[in-house]
């Protein structure tokens, strides 16, 4: 069984790495192309910490606010520059983000950091932990999509200029979405660190913030199941392509095109057409 | 016809010793399983092709001499992409779900040190092939390294800079990465020691091809040396463009550098560069001419040192499972343990932290050709870390 | 002297930067798309440049069959890829184009293998001193077909009668349809023009580094974009000037930055600083 924990851990870290991008992206409309920055923040955190004697939950905590710290930061940003111009800025920022760390000895440079300790709750009890938080953070997504907040996240994201026309302020949500979103970003990545209990840069570069983009994309961005199916669907990619190893890599870039020509709202979108027709269908035979 | 009928006369029979000798011996029969995680996909795959190769004719040369103990052996090889997320997993389902009895990385630092936690829990052993990062053999006593860790073979580059070559103003030009950097480390420590004179360093990251700057700036430091740390693909444009500039010091590389690929891409400009490395070209070991020649053959490619390593890697695990005389892991950990073994690069054995003990080869460039130029054997020199 | 060859060596990387990132601004600049497999067609110049030169022994061949060539394959992108979701939010093609590079990536190793081709007998090595001042013969080449093709663009923009009916597209699609324009037409001869360029940009370095690896578009892809964000996202003046600023800018910062932040993130450091006292990038357009 060892096996099917190791993934299921693995799924619930990305879901909750998504999950955490969805607030920034899908509920507010604000692009990041940037988010590994933020996973390595809590999962750099949360290592240094516990390996200077920190309790794990302590660590994991500290990791969540170091990366919400910078979230505002990158939030202020967002009110800055806007659409394109957001979108390469935080890709700054991921770039800047590893660009530092590699050269920083107390970080472990490009060495990276081993022997990150175990928290201490067995290969069960953490795959447990982590699919309970995942649920949490689902949950809380739910809530907030639910909530007056998330009404003002849509409207900020559909339109930002009628936003401030009907009174809504527009900066203070933003940085809210940016502060949630990295926070959680954060547990994710602490999550990761103590599951691997090895990072080094390049676990959190470019091609990671792609892959979590790329499962709030593929789920539909704001949709909060599409994102939890998608997150789920391609943490375990790889494995499921095992069989054609060689071809793997073509295969999922050719899936990311293809999504996006044939169903640029994602899974969400190709439930929601399908429901759609299904009634349609409905309706017209009992009209 | 004749042939067609003897089958069918002989399939019965076959058919009941086969199922009686499955009975019997149903697990002795079946092929001894070898783990491999490698980056076959993505931004490693040419040092992954090149390792798997290696590994996959130690087991042809195995399985073709009759195996270990009269079992095959046989490759359970996943994709890691170099990635410590994937490593993980791919150990786990190794382990558990292939139950192989020793696993090879045929991967970068990252995924190996990564994996090496899961191999030292499940008390499987497991063989770095090429991954360099000090960590990796820290991960506990199922853990061993078949190449030199970065640290070794940087020393062995300053005892040729100051002692065998005599040069004493060196500048390093150094990848930044585990590799580059372990190797400056070791090239420091030593550096004084013998007399060498450290003008500057500077580095590059691994996506650079371009080193202009760094080559202007070489160029007037004036130095005699230079230790330049990196693999084929960005030693072969810097040593080009080193020599283009008219830099004409002596260029000291390592086993990155070691593949004929580094040659074809720096053509003349390659021509007397020196390299410390694992695999020497004029070997008399028969085990080394073996590897050499039938690795061109097999795969139609100029062999290298990483895929020396994956050949090595395997032929340890081999060669421990047939001195165990079982596949029972802690057996089998021991005897990797106390391995004393001609591979194909080198004669090695392995100190208490399961790093490798063997000489270093240094190789020069002549003739559009690696050759033999010295061996380094201080073993005092040369003593990998034990803790 | 070391002053005055820092200075050469960041204008040669800031031309090859410009090559790249016109052809991005510039599909920026009609389309609103931030094409990232730009830098596979890039690689795919590079690839072109050296089989047909080992095959043919002529590198200017080379070279103008892989301008040719990766031209049209821009164009087949172009309809392929990007005409269908032109209507869709930002990301939709953003991530299409990613998905497109590493596609293409993955193509090129599995076709070409992973250790990257070289040139059989590789031109223009010679280097040529003057003062303590060095260049490559390839270097200048690079430089020159750099300046030669930037050139031609703006001649073509500002004098044909097509280049024209372009610019005034870039500038207002809908006003110029109004005016006969056939836009579709116009974005053809985008794409063709501007993977041309990438084309030529890929040939160059092809023959500078001697190898052509899968993953030679890595790193322009991203810092190409930062680029034409920089140059203010659609305008080729402020795109060629951010190129060399970049270029320059790298040069000094591997030598006295070295200890403190990598090349490849200097461009970003760099980027982040203007965009947040300028939030439109150096040069903003209208």
């Amino acid at each position: 069984m060892e096996y099917e924990i190791s993934l299921l851990t693995i799924m619930g870290i990305s879901i909750i790495g998504a999950l955490s991008l969805n607030i920034i992206v899908g509920f507010c409309g604000q692009i990041s192309l940037g988010h590994a920055a933020f996973l390595g923040m809590g999962a750099y955190t949360s290592a240094i910490l516990t390996k200077m004697g920190v309790p794990f939950a302590a660590a994991v905590l500290a990791g969540m606010v170091v990366a919400a710290i910078f979230g505002i930061l990158v939030g202020f940003a967002s009110l800055r520059v806007r659409h394109d111009f957001l979108a390469i800025t935080t890709m700054g920022v991921a770039f800047l983000f590893l660009g530092i760390v590699r050269k920083q000895e107390f970080l472990g440079g490009e060495m990276g950091i081993a022997m990150i300790p175990d928290p201490g709750l067995g290969k069960v009890g953490y795959m447990i932990l982590v699919l309970l938080l995942a649920l949490a953070v689902a949950l809380f997504s739910i809530y907030l999509k639910r909530s007056w907040m998330g009404f003002t996240f849509d409207v900020v994201a559909d339109d930002e200029d009628t936003a401030t026309l009907i009174g809504i302020d527009v900066s203070s949500y933003k940085l809210i979405a940016f502060a949630i979103g990295t926070a959680f970003a954060g547990l994710a990545g602490a999550l990761y660190a103590h599951h691997v209990k090895f990072i080094d840069p390049e676990s959190f570069n470019f091609v990671e913030s792609i892959t979590v983009l790329s499962m709030v994309v593929i789920g539909g961005a704001g949709s909060v199941w599409g994102v939890i199916i998608a997150a789920a669907a391609l943490s375990l990619f790889p494995m499921w392509f095992q069989f054609i190893d060689q071809y793997k890599l073509l295969v999922y870039g050719g899936l990311l095109c293809a999504i996006m020509l044939f169903s640029p709202d994602g899974l969400s979108g190709i439930f929601t057409r399908s429901l759609a027709n299904i009634r349609g269908r409905e309706s017209n035979a009992s009209g | 016809m004749g042939a067609k009928s003897l089958f069918k006369c002989f399939l019965p029979v076959a058919f009941t010793i086969a199922l009686s000798a499955l009975s019997a011996l149903a697990m002795t029969d079946s092929p001894i399983k070898i783990g491999v995680n490698v980056p076959l996909t993505g931004f490693a795959a040419s040092d992954g092709e090149s390792a798997l190769n290696g590994a996959k004719l130690a087991v042809d040369q195995i399985n073709k001499a009759g195996g270990v103990d009269g079992r095959k052996l046989e490759l359970v090889v996943y994709d890691d992409q170099a990635s410590p997320k994937e490593s993980v997993a791919i150990a786990t389902k190794l382990i558990e779900k292939d139950k192989v009895a020793v696993g090879v990385s045929c991967s970068y630092s990252g995924a190996t040190r990564a994996a090496a936690g899961v191999y030292q829990a499940a008390k499987i052993p497991y063989l770095s092939a090429y991954a360099i990062h000090p960590d990796i053999t820290r991960a506990g006593d199922y853990v061993f390294r078949t190449s030199f860790v970065g640290e070794v073979q940087g020393r062995a580059g300053a005892k040729l800079v100051g002692d065998l070559l005599k040069k004493n103003r060196a500048v390093l030009i150094t990848l930044n990465n585990d590799f580059g950097i372990s190797l400056a480390a070791g090239f420091k420590e030593k550096a004084g020691e013998y007399g060498v004179t450290i003008v500057n360093e500077y580095t590059y990251s691994i996506k650079d091809r371009q080193f202009g700057p760094i080559v202007a700036k070489v160029k007037a430091d004036k130095p005699d040396v230079i230790y330049a740390t990196g693999y084929f693909f960005t030693a072969g444009p810097l040593v080009t463009q080193l020599r283009a500039a008219g830099v004409d010091a002596t260029i000291i590389g390592q086993e990155g550098f070691d593949t004929q690929t580094f040659i074809d891409i720096a053509g003349t400009a390659a021509e007397g560069v020196i390299i410390t490395t694992s695999l020497g070209r004029d070997s008399k070991s028969q085990e080394t001419q073996d590897f050499i020649a039938q690795y061109e053959m097999m795969f139609n490619h100029k062999t290298d040192m990483v895929a020396a390593s994956g050949h090595t890697a395997v032929k340890v695990a081999a060669d421990a499972i047939k001195r165990a005389g079982t596949t029972d892991s802690a057996a089998v950990r021991d005897a990797i343990a106390a391995t004393n073994l001609a591979a194909s690069t080198g004669t090695i054995s392995f100190n208490s932290l399961g790093e490798i003990i063997k000489d270093v080869q240094v190789q020069v460039v002549k003739d559009g050709q690696f050759h033999d130029f010295a061996v380094i054997s201080d073993a005092k020199l040369l003593a990998p870390p034990t803790e | 002297m070391l002053f005055v060859n820092l200075c050469m060596q960041g204008l040669l990387q800031g031309g090859i930067y410009a090559l790249i990132a016109i052809g991005l601004t510039l599909v920026y600049g009609l389309l609103r798309i931030l094409h990232v497999a730009h830098a596979g067609l890039y690689t795919l110049g590079g690839y072109i440049a050296v089989i047909v030169t080992n095959t043919t022994g002529s590198f200017s061949l080379g070279l103008m069959t892989s301008m040719l060539a990766v031209g049209l394959v821009g164009m087949v992108i172009y309809r392929l890829i990007y005409q269908p979701i032109l209507d869709k939010p930002p990301f939709v093609a953003l991530i299409a184009s990613i998905g497109l590079f590493i596609a293409l990536e993955e193509i090129y190793r599995i076709i070409f293998g992973p250790y990257g081709i070289t040139f059989a007998a590789v031109p223009l090595q010679g280097a040529v001193n003057f003062a303590g001042t060095y260049l490559r013969e390839c270097e200048i080449a690079a430089v020159l077909l750099a300046t030669l093709l930037i050139a031609a663009l703006t001649l073509f923009t500002k004098h044909s009668r097509i280049g024209i009916a372009w610019r005034a597209t870039v500038t207002d699609p809908e006003m110029s349809q109004s005016f006969g324009v056939d836009v579709v037409k116009v974005r053809y001869l985008n794409f063709f023009i501007g993977s041309a360029m990438a084309a030529g940009a890929g040939s160059m370095v092809a023959l500078m580094n001697n190898l052509v690896e899968p993953t030679m578009g890595s790193v322009p892809s991203y810092k190409a974009l930062a680029i034409i964000v920089l140059g203010g996202l659609g305008n080729v003046r402020g795109t060629l000037i951010a190129a060399l600023v970049i270029g320059i800018a790298e040069t000094f910062g591997t030598i006295y930055l070295g200890d403190y932040l990598d090349r490849d993130s200097i461009a970003f450091a760099f980027l982040i600083l203007v965009l947040m006292v300028k939030p439109t990038g150096l040069f903003a357009k209208g």
